[in-house]
């Protein structure tokens, strides 16, 4: 750290450049030894373990997926191109709409349930003056729980039955009982409130470290013109941390977009499709019924969420950057 | 920065002194710890009770507390007849081997994205985002086939470790949390140690590795729990059972086990992340790791 | 084309081992036993492979642990790594055969010494569109009425005289709910298709079909009276009678695990559940109960039958092929004909803590499954008293096979109208009918 302060002290800040290392040599021509000396080979070098291993285990798999999008396989013959038949197929499956309506439905309540749970938690563990390890080792602990014990002990909980342990809790402060995954109604919501316990850990993990970042003197300011707790949280945390709010949000967004461990695991999409969502469409497309007939439209799904998902980002990083960046 | 032992800030000291500040403060906090403990630590309670309980006892009443005494054999029966500490060596291999390949890739990657910064680096930065867009279990038949005979060298994968610590090694979001922290680290650094006449690699050895030892426990931390949750792929490229993780190998013998045995065996399986992740909370929670990859 | 290229190889195949007698080695991987054996039944199934090496000395057998799952069996077709024999349920062979991705056996098959020996029915599970042998049955099962006799006697019923109707059906589990508190009949209906299973059982046993003719050519018939009849049924016992608790979402584990927990009065299931409400949810044998599903009074009536099959991958060489047979007659087929293997096996089972006796559908004639049955006599470790209904009817019961075409697609499209029935009161059960006729008429039509 002295060493940050002794460079802050002889450079004018303005220097510290958002402009890389690479850019700093001198680059007067393309010439193979120029690039070398550019720092050029240095660069491929280090890349190189991650060319490898994303070249061979992520990119060529996607792009073997995308040409299957536009083919029929029974997975033994070769097999046979289809133009867009797989992408009109899934287009025309009445499943789809029903889908696509659960997914977002699964968002928006990720969304308002989720979201500011693990925030209004981190918030107020950031406050905690003794043992906060405690604190957040407690709230990681359902992240590290097998989803196989989760779903089996969640089961138990949801019971429907006025003897459940959800149904019997409420039922002393007079509520109750519910169906919780038995209804079309309520199946959805309680795999919300499922996938929050699971995953809000890692969430108010992150929110922490973002808080922790945020400068004591500007709360002192605030103090100081008689801001109240909650005002501060709301001109000050809030905006503080903004970056990395937005960063969870779109990551939030295109983690539920794709749920499907939840679904699958307690309702298997049902009762009556309330719960079936695009990745357990996909899902099923490929393995569900006809065990790979139908892996081209479980492709072209896969290839139509993905490319909703790339816009949707592109038109979120779009409309936050001013805001982000200010 | 925070004094330790000090709070975020947010309720300044003058304000802490407060009886009524303090006394709302202390009552949310203490509702935060009951609340945290309930969800936090009752399931692994109830696993831990489950896991000495009689599956009859267990599957009737769920909740009431050893109804018909313990089961201590179930420990014992998971240990000695699953043979858990076996698939637990099994499963320590391979989230070893997988943090390592992806703390190479995340470090070098990372490194030559933020730091070295090719012309070419915001090609390969979209193309990483890019497959957090496409849904893994797609991805399973092609990468299969691949595995089962590599291209080029036309070698087969199948029940070699490295079919599964290769693939881990693709996780763009490591990648992306590494270079988003090393985007934070001060550039003066940088181009001071460049001015003493530093390479690109005596600046990553001796300048940028030592400094980004908070995000690497992050890292670590999700590197293991991603090994150690994922089932379906170790189970197909892992045939010889030998070999398999307890990730792959509970879930398969759960028909034919009681669910006492299960749940013990469950519960021995579970002391491998929580160990872990006690091992790593410190850069966790000094939030320099997380904080400087995901600030701004 | 496909076809006739395969029985010319076949044929080939079998002339040409007979001619030339080579000692040239065939190697060919085998499903060994489901993982979580104990080490006593893999030295047993060890055992077997080398008694089949020495009686084969130019076969190499390599044991794998297989179990089907739809994912691992669709990667490993793709990527040609299916062990050269190994197991299919009953729902997807036909599918498979359909689609080229099983091997065709006919040619072997015809040559076994007791091929005509086969339950028909059973027999035709393993048969594909074309009337190509694609599978030989390795177990089987119909569906039975499994009751809680603790449950029958706490309610004042007489737990040796089950229900014989559906009405009495109906009766019983309402009287069970009013005297004990616990759901008086259960159904599976979950979305994984075992919704639809378990209602097409019904619907069966009350007469009715869901589909009318084989392969793609197949017409679906949902919604016709019969699965009216039990959908009114079901919301009769749900709505009216409140006699089926309040859980709709139990698969095929979670039923057992219920009805092991004493939370069940009557449900259907497979003959064969028993095994595993013993070896995972540790079930008490004295509250066990099994009798037949009650068939309604048409000719049409008949119990639902399904089972595990032996196939052998697509695409292997005709000295694989042959070896493969071997194998399946060897392990699967002989222990059901030959007195020797039938005894040993029983005493894997006994060895393994694994039920002995539990009632199985016959693979073979009803000859054949007595003198089967009077081998293992002294190792039968099942409460065969409490399963006496069952034995009695069973053998009076017609055999009706699962929907042929598509059948996991029939299944899927009729999950959705159980779970509406009995989540949602006002359901309109023809309209729902209507659309899951459409969509597995789709699903017919499209080979899937």
């Amino acid at each position: 750290m002295t060493l940050t302060t002794a460079v802050d002290q002889t450079r004018e800040p303005a220097l510290s450049s958002e402009r890389g290392l690479s850019r700093s040599y001198a680059r007067p021509r393309r010439t193979p030894l120029n690039w070398i000396r550019g720092g050029g080979l240095a660069s491929l070098l280090f890349l190189l373990p991650l060319l490898f291993v994303f070249g061979a285990f992520s990119w060529y798999p996607i792009v073997r997926t995308a040409i299957m999008a536009f083919q029929h396989t029974n997975l033994v013959e070769a097999p046979t191109w289809v133009g867009f038949q797989n992408f009109a197929a899934v287009w025309h499956d009445p499943l789809f709409p029903v889908a696509v309506k659960n997914t977002a439905y699964f968002a928006l309540l990720a969304l308002i349930i989720g979201y500011p749970i693990p925030l209004i938690a981190a918030v107020l563990m950031s406050e905690v003056r003794k043992r906060r390890g405690i604190y957040a080792v407690l709230a990681f602990l359902p992240v590290v729980i097998p989803p196989v014990v989760g779903v089996l002990l969640w089961k138990v909980f949801y019971d429907a039955s006025s003897l459940g342990v959800f149904n019997t809790v409420l039922h002393w402060v007079g509520l109750g009982p519910y169906p919780w995954l038995q209804s079309q109604q309520w199946a959805m919501p309680s795999l919300v409130l499922y996938s929050t316990w699971a995953n809000a850990g890692a969430t108010i993990i992150i929110y922490l470290a973002a808080l922790i970042g945020v400068n004591p003197e500007l709360y002192e300011a605030a103090s100081v013109d008689g801001a109240g707790v909650l005002r501060k949280v709301w001109h000050i945390t809030l905006p503080q941390i903004r970056g990395v709010l937005l960063v969870t949000l779109i990551l939030q967004i295109i983690g539920t977009a794709q749920v499907f461990l939840e679904p699958y695991l307690f309702t298997s999409g049902g009762p009556n499709n309330a719960t079936l969502t695009v990745l357990l469409l996909i899902y099923n497309y490929a393995f569900g019924n006809s065990l790979g007939g139908d892996y081209g439209m479980a492709t072209a799904l896969s290839l139509m969420l993905a490319g909703f998902l790339v816009v949707f980002s592109l038109v979120y990083l779009r409309a936050t950057r001013t805001w982000s960046t200010r | 920065m925070s004094k330790p032992g000090s709070g975020g800030g947010l309720i300044s000291e003058l304000e802490w002194t407060k009886p009524g500040t303090r006394w709302r403060m202390r009552t949310l906090h203490a509702l935060l710890l009951v609340g945290l403990v309930v969800i936090g630590l009752g399931p692994i309670l109830w696993l831990a009770k489950s896991a000495v309980t009689p599956t009859l006892d267990t599957i009737s009443h769920p909740m009431a507390l050893f109804p018909h005494g313990a089961a201590w054999s179930n420990l014992s029966q998971a240990w000695n007849d699953v043979h858990v500490g076996r698939y637990f060596w099994n499963t320590v291999v391979i989230a070893f081997g997988s943090w390592a390949v992806q703390i190479v890739v995340a470090t070098t990657g990372g490194y030559a994205l933020s730091v070295l910064r090719p012309r070419y680096a915001p090609i390969i930065k979209g193309l990483l985002l890019a497959t957090l867009f496409v849904p893994a279990i797609v991805l399973l038949v092609p990468l299969y086939i691949e595995v089962v005979r590599l291209p080029l060298v036309h070698k087969s994968l199948i029940d070699s470790y490295w079919a599964l610590w290769l693939p881990y090694g693709a996780s763009a979001f490591n990648v992306i949390l590494v270079t988003r922290f090393f985007d934070n680290l001060p550039r003066e650094i940088f181009e001071a140690a460049e001015i003493d006449g530093a390479g690109p690699f005596q600046l990553f050895w001796r300048i940028v590795l030592p400094m980004s030892k908070p995000i690497l426990g992050v890292v670590s931390v999700f590197a293991v729990l991603a090994s150690w949750k994922d089932f379906l792929w170790p189970f197909l490229v892992l045939t010889n059972q030998n070999k398999q993780p307890l990730s792959v190998r509970l879930p398969s013998i759960q028909l034919q086990t009681s669910v006492g045995v299960f749940l013990a065996a469950m519960f021995i399986a579970c002391l491998v992340p929580i160990a872990g992740f006690l091992i790593f909370q410190r850069s966790f929670l000094g939030g320099t790791g997380l904080g400087g990859a995901i600030k701004g | 084309m496909i076809v006739a290229a395969v029985v010319v190889l076949g044929v080939g195949a079998s002339s040409a081992a007979g001619s030339t007698r080579a000692a040239q080695k065939v190697s060919i991987s085998v499903a060994s036993l489901i993982p979580g054996s104990t080490p006593a039944a893999v030295k047993q199934f060890n055992a077997q492979v080398a008694e089949f090496e020495k009686k084969n000395p130019t076969i190499k057998v390599k044991p794998v642990e297989y179990q089907w799952t739809a994912p691992t069996f669709a990667a490993k077709l793709a990527a040609g790594t299916l062990p050269t024999v190994f197991e299919v349920p009953f729902t997807d062979a036909r599918t498979l055969g359909d689609n080229g991705q099983l091997a065709n056996l006919t040619p072997y098959f015809k040559q076994l010494p007791y091929h005509k020996k086969y339950n028909k029915a059973v027999l035709a599970e393993g048969t594909d569109a074309k009337g190509q042998v694609i599978a030989l049955p390795k177990g089987a099962y119909a569906q039975a009425l499994h009751y809680n006799r603790a449950l029958f006697k706490q309610a004042g019923l007489n737990p040796s005289k089950p229900p014989t109707t559906w009405a009495e059906i109906r009766k019983d589990a309402r009287i069970i709910t009013q005297k004990t508190g616990k759901p008086g009949y259960v159904e599976m209906a979950k979305n994984d298709n075992t919704a639809g299973w378990i209602l097409t059982s019904v619907v069966y046993s009350l007469g009715g079909r869901m589909e009318k003719g084989t392969g793609t050519h197949a017409k679906a018939t949902l919604n016709n009276k019969y699965t009216v009849q039990a959908l009114n049924m079901l919301k009769a016992m749900r709505w009216t009678d409140n006699s089926m608790g309040s859980n709709f979402d139990l698969g095929w584990s979670d039923i057992n695990q219920a009805f092991a927990a004493g939370q069940v009065g009557m449900y259907i299931s497979g003959s064969d559940v028993y095994t595993n409400l013993v070896q995972a949810y540790s079930v008490n044998p004295s509250i066990y109960g099994l009798t037949t599903v009650p068939l309604a009074k048409n000719k049409n009536a008949g119990v639902l039958g399904g089972g595990t099959l032996a196939a052998v991958r697509p695409k292997v060489n005709k000295a694989q092929l042959s070896a493969a047979m071997k194998w399946i007659s060897f392990f699967y087929e002989s222990p059901l004909v030959s007195k020797t293997q039938a005894i040993r096996n029983a005493k894997t089972l006994v060895a393994n803590h694994q039920p002995v006796g539990v009632p199985a559908l016959p693979l073979f004639n009803k000859k054949q499954y007595n003198l089967a049955n009077k081998w293992i006599k002294p190792y039968i470790n099942v409460p065969l008293g409490h399963m006496k209904p069952f034995l009695n009817g069973i053998f009076e019961q017609k055999l009706i096979p699962e929907p042929e075409a598509s059948t996991q697609s029939v299944y899927n499209a009729l999950n959705a109208v159980v779970e509406a029935v009995l989540t949602n009161q006002s359901t309109n059960i023809g309209q729902m009918l209507q659309q899951a006729n459409a969509q597995a008429q789709a699903a017919i039509k499209a080979g899937n």
